[in-house]
């Protein structure tokens, strides 16, 4: 058995009166892909920033390899290896695709007074290195996309500001990465081809955890190991797809009936 | 300090209070309708004043009789200003809907920057002073130390029948209503049918109108404009519905009365009237440190 | 063979970097040399139909420059040898200067325009870098100038340049006073707190007697080793205007804070700044400290503004209250706007223009916050990026192939 990287114990986040995530129990282990799925308004994203210090839980702990992180602010989290994407893309479009994927690696880089404005042959040296650690990482990816990273992010087309947004996730080698439903605003080849890069990746790094939002069941049936049904912020169902994808209670949420 | 006293102070702070709620009426509903803060707003009010002096100016040729005047300078003026503020609106503002709002703040606080100058330059005599007509009746009532103002009683009554009735307004009229889907969320408010630049043009206007009034109201109640009165009044009105909430009518009444109250108290405790100001935005600085969101609106959580 | 090729090919390349290294260099002077005469004349000349005929005559050129891509040329050398620029530049200003010599009102103007470059680069990284929006620029530059002022007289054992750098740093304490507000709130709150910042400022030093009341405070000239700032320049340094001598340190002050901005922004320090700015709940994501950032962009935007206000107050030998009004403040802002947010380069054509342009046309200094609040909307409205728009970041000079 793999070990728990991730784990939450009855963790609630509520606004006002709503309780937007109730009581929730979750696992998650090394290496795991994990499907997140639910309709609108179950509390995915919200438990995805729960999670990464956005929201503060009302009740409830977070647990990262059993070290409770509750209510640690968004910093920590990062600092903690868990990193991610969001559902509308947040990049810093007015930037280079260089300098948004060095925003992601923020925990690697110098920020020392001499050497950023005085000892510049140093800092010289330090660019030069995460040029080449950035180029890599795209190049992954997309081969067309490494030769675009002097370009402005508003430049690219929306799969490559969803690549650039998945590489800044990853440039920093978390240990848990968050994917808030990569696939809106692209095609099914777009997404398939995106997913196919990640897996590509997963290869390599067979430790990294991953929780992945996504509507398309398709790709959840083809890519996760295990699924997490939401439903009004309650977990209602947990397995494989295709075992979670029968269950009536599950029906049930998505389509409206009681 | 004896009963009369005290009595003036609340009644003068209540003057005070309800012209400030007036303009922070109008801040809290453009913020509730678009999310942006119109910093011109100071300035129109400035212009209400102006333009309501100036048709004085020209009823007074015409030996109008007082409540006629009157009557006249507070439907031009207000018209005048609603237009004004809603052309503001179409032209400057929702062009801007889609750039950083930092954008939207600059061209309404260069707008106003405009206004002012121009009165300035171009009103007659404009950048002195200006003598406004007593035109409400001057009775007042002493008690003791308190001298009782009608005008102040008339101004209080008016100002706060304003806030009422734009409540009703919003509350029980199709436009009201529209405007409120609006603030709540833009996209749903537009398929549902509202026509969303419509409702948006009429909150700028009804804004802008309820400022014309209180700027009338103050040249009324002192007798003296000038054209660089909006600049305080506005960033009073500003923090008023800041401090209060933004998005909140109440919480608008509540921060303007509160602002007339601390300006109040900082004019009993310092012998430098200056300091009343000073003392004032002291205190609503760190009010706003304390509770960013404002002490009535409920806090709202961002979209991620 | 084909090794042969390459060593020749190489050898070429280099005898080629070298002789086009000296072209680019002599453009560079060229360019140096051309915006000397052209600011000479703007400076020195005084019948509005000469100003009038060369506003007429620039924008051509400009235009004429810019078409035949030689404008763009020029920048693209300029961004290759970007130190030599900067010195070439900086001679080229001290060139300006002594033609100035005795010249007292062209020299006061060329020193405001320098120390509101100065006010404008901290706005600039306030603003364009950090997204913090500073309503109040002109009330730390006047809390520099009291500073200045008071230091001055109180403390005048102590060195004037410690009391320029000590008015410097008031300016930044006192707007640390503003840093728990402005990081609770955010965008229009924190314009508010500014906007409040600086009336209160000034209706404070208009009822304080301690600092002059309205009458305001006379300042004692700058002295270094001996050297009384407010004496004609030394003649044996060729003589001149008493303004050379602050024209001079406002031409170093602006030169250090230019070359600071330009350094941040292509530094770790900028590239977080510009995150903070563009999105806060995505830069707090991966690990950026929001509130550090924004409180260095803030401080030290602060303390170029006292700083240049420390050499205005030595330079007039006299401040009031009524020189640090709001209207000032947008003016400010208003550079940093028709420039292009966040470009420290624009920022000199803008303060120029704002500067120097109501003090020609006797018809514009009356007019001029009304122009220039129009000319702000139609730049918002139509050009939102400003006149010369911020480019992508460039950490080191690019090399020239």
């Amino acid at each position: 058995m793999r070990p728990v990287v991730l784990k939450t114990v009855e963790l609630t986040v509520s606004f006002g009166g709503l309780k937007a995530l109730n009581c929730l129990d979750f696992e998650l282990c090394e290496g795991q892909f994990l499907g997140l799925i639910g309709p609108n308004g179950s509390g995915k994203t919200t438990f995805f920033n729960a999670l990464t210090g956005i929201y503060s839980p009302a009740s409830g702990n977070v647990f990262l390899y059993g070290e409770k992180i509750t209510g640690a602010s968004p910093n920590k989290v990062y600092d903690y290896g868990i990193t991610r994407t969001f559902q509308r893309s947040r990049l810093a479009t007015p930037l280079s695709v260089l300098d948004n994927l060095i925003i992601g690696n923020q925990r690697n880089l110098n920020f020392g007074l001499w050497q950023n404005i005085f000892d510049r042959k140093r800092f010289k040296a330090e660019l030069k290195k995460q040029t080449e650690i950035a180029e890599a990482l795209l190049s992954r990816f997309s081969r067309d996309l490494a030769a675009l990273l002097f370009k402005p992010v508003s430049s690219l087309s929306m799969i490559d500001r969803r690549r650039v947004e998945v590489c800044r996730a990853l440039i920093s080698e978390p240990k848990i990465l968050l994917l808030d439903e990569p696939s809106a605003g692209m095609t099914p080849d777009e997404t398939r081809a995106l997913m196919d890069e990640l897996q590509d990746w997963r290869k390599q790094h067979p430790l990294l955890a991953t929780i992945l939002i996504e509507h398309e069941m398709e790709l959840i049936n083809k890519v996760s190991d295990t699924c997490v049904v939401l439903n009004y912020g309650e977990k209602i169902a947990e397995g494989r797809y295709s075992d979670v994808a029968t269950k009536t209670s599950v029906r049930a949420a998505y389509l409206g009936e009681d | 300090m004896d009963l009369g006293f005290f009595a003036q102070y609340l009644i003068n702070g209540l003057v005070q209070g309800i012209t400030y709620a007036l303009v922070a009426v109008g801040f809290t509903l453009f913020f509730g309708v678009l999310d942006v803060i119109k910093f011109s707003h100071g300035d129109v009010l400035m212009l209400g004043a102006f333009t309501a002096l100036a048709l004085f100016l020209g009823l007074d040729r015409l030996s109008t009789p007082t409540w006629l005047s009157l009557t006249i300078m507070l439907c031009l003026g207000t018209l005048t200003m609603a237009l004004l503020g809603a052309l503001l609106c179409k032209f400057l503002v929702l062009p801007l809907k889609e750039s950083p709002p930092l954008n939207t703040l600059l061209i309404t606080l260069m707008f106003g920057s405009v206004i002012r100058e121009s009165v300035r330059l171009f009103f007659p005599n404009g950048s002195n002073p200006k003598p406004f007509p007593a035109l409400l009746p001057e009775t007042s009532i002493n008690w003791g130390n308190l001298n009782l103002r009608l005008d102040s009683v008339i101004l209080i009554f008016t100002g706060a029948l304003a806030i009422v009735l734009t409540h009703l307004f919003i509350q029980k009229t199709r436009m009201g209503l529209a405007i409120r889907a609006v603030a709540q969320d833009e996209e749903t408010a537009r398929l549902m049918g509202i026509n969303f630049t419509k409702t948006v043009l009429m909150t700028f206007a009804l804004g802008s109108g309820l400022a014309a009034l209180s700027g009338i109201s103050t040249g009324l109640y002192y007798q003296e404009i000038n054209f660089s009165m909006g600049l305080m009044l506005g960033v009073i009105g500003f923090s008023a519905a800041v401090v209060g909430g933004l998005g909140s009518i109440y919480g608008a009444i509540v921060g303007g009365l509160l602002f007339a109250f601390l300006q109040t108290l900082g004019a009993i405790w310092f012998s430098v009237p200056a300091y009343k100001d000073v003392f004032a935005f002291t205190v609503i600085i760190m009010l706003m440190a304390w509770r960013p969101t404002g002490l009535l609106a409920d806090r709202s959580a961002e979209r991620v | 063979m084909a090794a042969n090729r390459l060593v020749g090919r190489s050898f070429c390349g280099t005898r080629l970097i070298t002789m086009s290294d000296l072209k680019t260099k002599l453009e560079i002077l060229l360019g140096v040399a051309l915006c000397v005469v052209v600011l000479y004349g703007f400076l020195y000349l005084e019948h509005e139909w000469e100003i009038g005929l060369l506003l007429v005559i620039l924008p051509l050129a400009i235009l004429f420059l810019k078409r035949a891509n030689i404008l763009s040329d020029y920048q693209q050398a300029a961004r290759t040898i970007p130190r030599f620029t900067l010195i070439s530049f900086i001679v080229g200003v001290l060139v300006l200067i002594v033609l100035l010599r005795d010249e007292h009102f062209a020299l006061l103007m060329l020193t405001t325009v320098l120390l509101y470059v100065t006010v404008s680069l901290g706005l600039t990284i306030q603003f364009g870098f950090a997204g913090l929006v500073n309503f109040a620029a002109i009330a730390f530059f006047g809390i520099g100038a009291y500073s200045m002022a008071v230091l001055n007289y109180h403390f005048h054992a102590l060195p004037d340049l410690l009391i320029i750098l000590f008015s410097g740093l008031t300016s930044a304490l006192l707007g640390a006073l503003l840093i728990l507000p402005i990081l609770r709130t955010k965008g229009h709150y924190a314009a508010l707190i500014t906007i409040a910042f600086g009336i209160l400022l000034r209706t404070f030093l208009e009822v304080n007697d301690v600092f002059g009341g309205p009458q305001g405070l006379k300042v004692g000239a700058i002295e270094i080793l001996g050297w009384n700032f407010s004496d004609s320049f030394p003649s044996v340094l060729g003589g001149g205007s008493f303004y050379m001598a602050y024209a001079i340190m406002a031409l170093l002050l602006a030169a250090i804070a230019y070359l600071l901005t330009r350094l941040i922004e292509a530094s770790w320090f900028g590239l977080n700044m510009d995150s903070v700015r563009l999105d806060e709940v995505a830069s707090a994501s991966f690990g950026i400290n929001i509130p550090r950032w924004k409180i260095t962009a803030f401080m030290l935007g602060n303390f170029f503004a006292g700083l240049a206000g420390a050499i205005y107050a030595a330079m007039s030998g006299f401040i009031a209250p009524a020189s640090f009004n709001f209207s000032d403040s947008l003016l400010l802002v208003s550079i940093v706007l028709l420039g292009g947010i966040g470009n420290a380069v624009a920022v000199i054509p803008a303060a120029l223009l704002i500067v120097v342009l109501p003090e020609k046309f006797q018809v514009i200094q009356e007019y001029r916050l009304l122009l220039f609040g129009i000319v702000v909307i139609l730049i918002l409205r139509f050009r939102p990026s400003g006149l010369m728009p911020r480019g992508l970041r460039q950490y080191f000079p690019r090399s020239s192939t």
